[in-house]
Formats: structure tokens, sequence, C-alpha cells
């Protein structure tokens, strides 16, 4: 029974020109944006190669230099596009993707095209997730406002009911009516995006087949929880222009309300420091130091390390005391870098954790976060390649330093170090998390997204059930 | 004039010859203060055409509403072919067929296709396609539109769809509500010949109607209903047509 409601529903949907127009309009838009994405995530990535190989050659030919001029002079790192990022570039473009790294400092990200594009082009930015978030759902909200309601409207409902067909079979038959309509746009986009991956994947990413897999399977229980919701909507309201009202309502909440409440609500919450004041606390901490974290200081350097090697003068240390100091102030700095930086991510998380907690509300909340994530452009794969990038820094630093502690004396500021030390110097290498870091960091969202499933279902099948006939 | 192709009209379970098909006991329906239906006691038996009159409000719709579930008594009970409709709701619309007064079908589908359906649903999925075909013919529908998107039928054309998704169905009962509104003169005679072949088969009919005209030729029974009770009713071998109408406005204004 639930066989034949479920091919009437598709025959019915299919020929609806309405349908055609729109899924046309809608599956253009998924494979343009599936297309250009992937386009530009290869273009970005040949440009990433390129400009990596350029910093590096860079580095390697520096020249002959005193090693703490070689870490000012410092190197570039650049955050790899993961393979995926053609369908969702998250926060990409807001957090930028490369960074300088350098002595004495941790530098903000650069390469931001949202900082450089016009309101317009921010607003009108496409992408395949927004697409697939946004324009999927209305669609969706098109084809099933009418299914309960406007057979009751028409008439066919009761008509439809005296044959003795279940009402949850009735709404069950409907949704994979609708499913299957839907499918005729969703998996000619998949196949493309899955032969976009296979064929010439934009960017590394462990398991990106896996983690197309589960985005295409966070995508299907999101359009399944529409479907679910717009049926109870439709068996529940008066007429199909009330359901309709009521799921464009709903739509707009979701889509456009809830993202922007979510952002201030998490904000108001965990607030955040501006640039500018993040940007002089740093600067007043690392002149001064706190409590705990006293500034190294150079002479008492000295004095420790002549004690240590029974000596009276700094000329007759086996070592430069200025490599030690240089040393000791990076590891003052990264502390008050860690204390820093440390409290603002953890307030970005705490921020993320309120985002996904109010997806409660807004089953988008929730599918973003984890679309973004399983593309590797969420804030936490930002905050691993930064982590990643600072922890490379401290070794360069550290291996600088170190060279001019044990090749060099005090006072001997002549003392140079060749392209031998900087090609010992190893290129960063960055693993993406696992699919299971992204998974295991997103448990409250696949949590939040699953009852939004398990609602919709059981309202779908209530407001059937209780849905009047005439 | 249409083509004219015999139906196989069915027989109706033989299970159930000895009991009635559709009976109403002390049924009412109350909406607020307003009782519908009020204490209606009522036997259709197999083989027999059961024509239900009554001004507007009288309750007739309403007593067929009950009989498909789409309502629930708020006193008594209804039961089809034995089965307690409130117990047993879709087992007991599985031995019904339902014609509404405007039947209504899915636009983008053929009538061919719309019977397929209705068949389907009401466990006749079995029937080949020629076989519908003849079934929408024999109900009265030009062969050149039975592959022709209902969107183009009239009034009358969906009509006779509906008719002929009652057919397949194969019930025990067929409950029909001013089944011949939007029917032609001739469309209506056919239908009415096609009732009475149904009921030698032996399917129990209830039809409300406003036509006594039609009640008294195609009817075995008449009910006389008003303000939700059952006023009186008669075989439709014992009166005339004059006497009908003469009843039946005593009781309208009596």
């Amino acid at each position: 029974m639930i066989k034949h409601i479920a091919r009437k529903e598709f025959t019915d949907v299919v020929r609806d020109g309405r349908f055609r127009w729109c899924a046309a309009l809608v599956g253009a838009l998924l494979l343009v944006s599936l297309g250009h994405g992937w386009v530009q995530a290869r273009q970005a990535q040949g440009e990433l190669a390129a400009a990596q190989a350029t910093a590096r050659e860079h580095w390697e030919s520096q020249g002959e230099k005193n090693p703490h001029s070689a870490a000012h002079y410092g190197i570039y790192a650049f955050k790899p596009r993961l393979a995926l990022s053609f369908v969702d570039a998250g926060v990409d473009p807001y957090t930028g993707t490369s960074v300088w790294l350098e002595a004495h400092r941790q530098n903000d990200f650069l390469m931001r095209p949202a900082q450089d594009a016009t309101a317009a082009q921010r607003i009108g930015a496409l992408t395949a997730a927004h697409v697939l978030q946004h324009l999927v759902p209305l669609l969706i909200i098109l084809l099933t406002f009418g299914a309960l309601a406007g057979e009751r409207e028409q008439g066919t409902l009761r008509q439809l009911l005296a044959t003795g067909v279940g009402r949850s079979d009735l709404a069950l038959g409907k949704a994979l009516g609708i499913a299957g309509a839907l499918a005729l746009l969703l998996v000619p986009a998949a196949v493309v995006g899955a032969a976009a991956l296979v064929v010439g994947s934009p960017g590394p990413a462990a398991s990106p087949l896996a983690r197309a897999a589960v985005l295409a399977g966070v995508y299907l229980v999101y359009f399944a929880a529409f479907v679910g919701l717009s049926l109870a909507v439709s068996a529940q309201a008066g007429s199909a222009r009330t359901a309709l009202v009521a799921l464009l309502a709903v739509w707009v909440v979701n889509g456009l309300v809830a993202p922007r409440a979510a952002v201030d609500l998490s904000r108001w919450i965990h607030p955040t420091p501006s640039a500018v004041e993040f940007a002089r606390t740093l600067e007043r901490e690392m002149a001064t130091g706190v409590e705990g974290i006293e500034r190294p200081d150079q002479a008492a350097t000295a004095a420790r390390l002549m004690a240590q090697h029974g000596v009276e003068r700094v000329e007759d240390l086996p070592l430069n005391d200025v490599g030690v100091y240089l040393q000791e102030s990076e590891e003052f700095g990264n502390r008050i870098f860690d204390r820093n930086y440390g409290a603002l991510w953890d307030t970005f998380e705490r921020q993320g954790l309120v985002h996904e907690a109010l997806a409660v509300a807004a089953p988008l909340l929730a599918v973003r976060t984890l679309s973004m994530g399983l593309a590797g452009t969420d804030v936490e794969q930002h905050r691993h390649f930064a982590t990643a990038a600072e922890a490379y820094r401290r070794d360069l630093m550290r291996q600088m330093n170190g060279d001019l502690t044990e090749n060099s004396r005090s006072g001997d500021f002549s003392y140079t170090a060749g392209p031998d030390l900087w090609a010992q110097v190893p290129p960063l290498r960055y693993d993406a998390p696992t699919l299971g870091w992204v998974l295991n960091n997103r448990l409250l969202s696949l949590l939040v997204l699953g009852l939004w499933l398990a609602a919709a279902v059981l309202a779908a099948a209530a407001g059937a059930r209780r849905a009047e006939v005439a | 004039m249409s083509e004219v192709v015999p139906i196989d009209v069915p027989s109706a379970s033989t299970a159930v010859a000895s009991t009635p098909v559709l009976e109403a006991r002390a049924l009412f329906k109350r909406y607020g203060d307003v009782e519908a239906v009020a204490g209606l006691d009522l036997r259709v038996g197999p083989s027999e055409i059961y024509c239900l009159l009554g001004p507007n409000g009288a309750g007739k719709t309403t007593t067929i509403h009950l009989f498909l579930g789409f309502l629930e008594p708020t006193g008594g009970s209804v039961h089809v072919s034995g089965l307690d409709v409130a117990a047993e709701p879709l087992e007991s619309k599985r031995r019904l067929a339902y014609i509404p007064e405007q039947v209504m079908l899915y636009r983008n589908l053929s009538g061919l296709e719309n019977l397929e359906y209705f068949a389907a649903l009401g466990g006749r999925g079995s029937l080949a396609a020629e076989r519908l075909t003849d079934i929408l013919v024999g109900a009265g529908l030009p062969r050149a539109a039975v592959q022709r998107r209902v969107s183009e039928y009239s009034k009358g054309m969906r009509q006779k769809v509906g008719i002929a998704i009652a057919i397949a169905k194969e019930a025990d009962a067929l409950l029909l509500d001013e089944p011949t509104s939007g029917l032609d003169p001739q469309a209506s005679n056919e239908f009415s010949e096609l009732l009475g072949r149904l009921r030698d088969r032996g399917v129990a009919v209830l039809m409300a109607t406003h036509d006594l005209f039609r009640a008294k030729e195609t009817g075995t029974r008449v009910g006389i209903m008003r303000h939700g009770r059952l006023a009186t009713e008669m075989s439709t071998d014992e009166i005339g047509h004059a006497d009908l109408e003469r009843v039946y406005l005593e009781h309208m204004h009596g």
C-alpha cells in the first residue's frame, strides 16, 4: 500500500510543471555551485602549493645571516584546503588560510577573501552548502505543503481514507514519493560531487569519501526532518495556504533568523574582546608580564649561566647567553600567547557549544556545524591548523636560538648561519583531523539533528492520525 | 451515446448474508448543542438499496461519514458486515465503497491511473489495466478519455471515474452521497441500472439523495430523515411516486 501511495505521489509531483521549474532551477544552482566551488578549490589549492613552494624556496635561499635574523625573516604557513571544502567554504573566507611565522609573535591569519569582498559579493556568495541548507528545504516546503491540507481541500482525502488506507501509511507513502522526486535532483548532484572527489580531489583530507558519505547522510537526515515537519504542518493546517504560510515562516526562522540570533546570543553569553582590545592586552602583557609569568631578564640569565658554568665573564661562557635569553623570551611570549589565545579559543569553543545547543530551535544550526566540520572549514579545524602552525613556529625559533646559543659566543654579532641550517628546518607537515575526531567534536549537533528527525517523524505521524477529513 | 461495456459486477461476501451489511444502532452524533444524528437505528441488508431522503441538515451525510469512520459517534455504534467501525476502522472501510457528491481526483493522473491508484489502495492492486479500462468504460467514461489526464475531464466524467472506483473495489456495501449530482439524465439512468446490477449481486447500498424520483425508481427501501432521526421508512414496492412525494412533504412540514 505504501508503495502505491509513494508511486502515485512521485508521479503526481513529477508531472507538476511548477515542480519541474523549481527543481530545474535548484538543480542548476546546485550543479553550478558544486562546479564553481570545485574549480575555485582546485585553483586555490594550486596557488597554495605554489605559494608554499615559493615560501620554502625563499627560506632556504635567504643567504648567510644570523639565525635570529632568519627567525625574524620567518616563513609562511598555508592551511591546506581539504577535499570537501568545495562543498562548504565554511569560515575560511573569514579566518584566512595563511599565517606568517616569525620570532616573538603569533601573527593573525592572512588571505581572508571576505575581508576584500564587497557587500554584494558577501551576500551573493553561493556555495553548494547554501543551496543544500536553504533552497532544497524551500523546495521541500513547496512540494509538501499541500500533501495533506491540499488533499483535504480538494476532497480527495475523504476518498483516499474511504479505501481503508491507514493514515500513517498515507503519510509515509507521501514522504517516500516526495523523497523520490527530490532524488531526481539530489542523486545527480551527489554523483557529480563524488566524481569530482574521485577524478580530481581539490585537496587532501583524511578519508574524503567517508567524509563525503557522512556529509550526504547529514543532509539526508536534514531533508527528511523537513519533509516530516512539512507533512505535520500540512496535516494540521486548516488550508493549504495556511500550511504554506506557516512553513515559510519556519523556513525564514530556520534559515535567516536563527543563525543571526545564535551568533548574537552566543556572543552575549560568552563575549570576546575586540581585535584592538585583544592586541592591546597582548602588547601590555608582553611588555610587563603577568603574575606567574615573569618577563626574563637578560642580566639575570647571564648571571645564572655564569654561575652554572663557574665563570665570571659572559665572554668565558661555552655558549652564547643571548641565544639562551632569546629562547627564554620566546618561551615567555609563548606562555603569554597560550594564556590569551587559549582563552580566546576557549571562548570561541563555548560560543560554538551555545550555537550547537540552539539547534534545538532550528535544525540548520546543527547541519551547518556538521557540514563545515566534515568539509574541514569550521573554527575547530582552523584552531587545529593554527595550533600546528604555532607549534612549528616554536620549533623553528628553538632551532634558530639553539644554533645561536651553541655556535656563537656572547657579543659575537658577526656570527652567521647558512643554507645548511635553513635546510635542516623541516617543512611544516600538517595532518588534518580524522573523521572520528570531527564527529567526536560534533556529537551535540549529531544528537540534535537526530532529535529533529525523530520529532519530525513523530509529528508527521501524529498529525496524519489527527488530521480532519473535511 | 457512450459505449456500453457489460461490467461483471462482483458478488458481495456471502458470509454476512444473514446479517445486515450496514447497521446503525441507537446512533448519536452531537456538535456542541446540535444533535446531527439523534438515536438512529438503521439496517441495510444484502441486495438492498436503501435511499435516505431528507432536507439539508437532516443528518444524511453525517450518517454516511459515521459509517466511513470519518466521524466518531457520541453515542451508539455503526457496523459494517458485522464489524464495529470504531473498533476496526480500517477493516470496516475495506468492506465499503464510497462515492461522494463531487468525486475529486488527481488532476495530473489519467482516469485509468486514478482508478489504478484507488483500486490498489482498496486492495485490488492486481487488476489488469484492460480490466480497469473496461470498468471505466462500463461506468460511462468514453474509451478515448481513459488515458487522458483528469484535468481535462468534466464534472460528470469525474463522477463516472468515482463510480468505477467503487465498482472496482468489489465491496460488501456501497455508500453514496448524492452520487448523480452533475450527471446528465442518460448517465443518471445508466447509474441506476448499474446499482440494480450491484444489488442483484448482493451488494448493500445506502444512498443519501434529494431525488425522490430516483429513490423510488432505484431503491428497494426509502427512509426519510429529519432532525437526525428516521421519521419513517417504507418499501418502494408499497408506494407510488405521488405518495412518496406526499409523505415526504408531510414529514417536512409536520
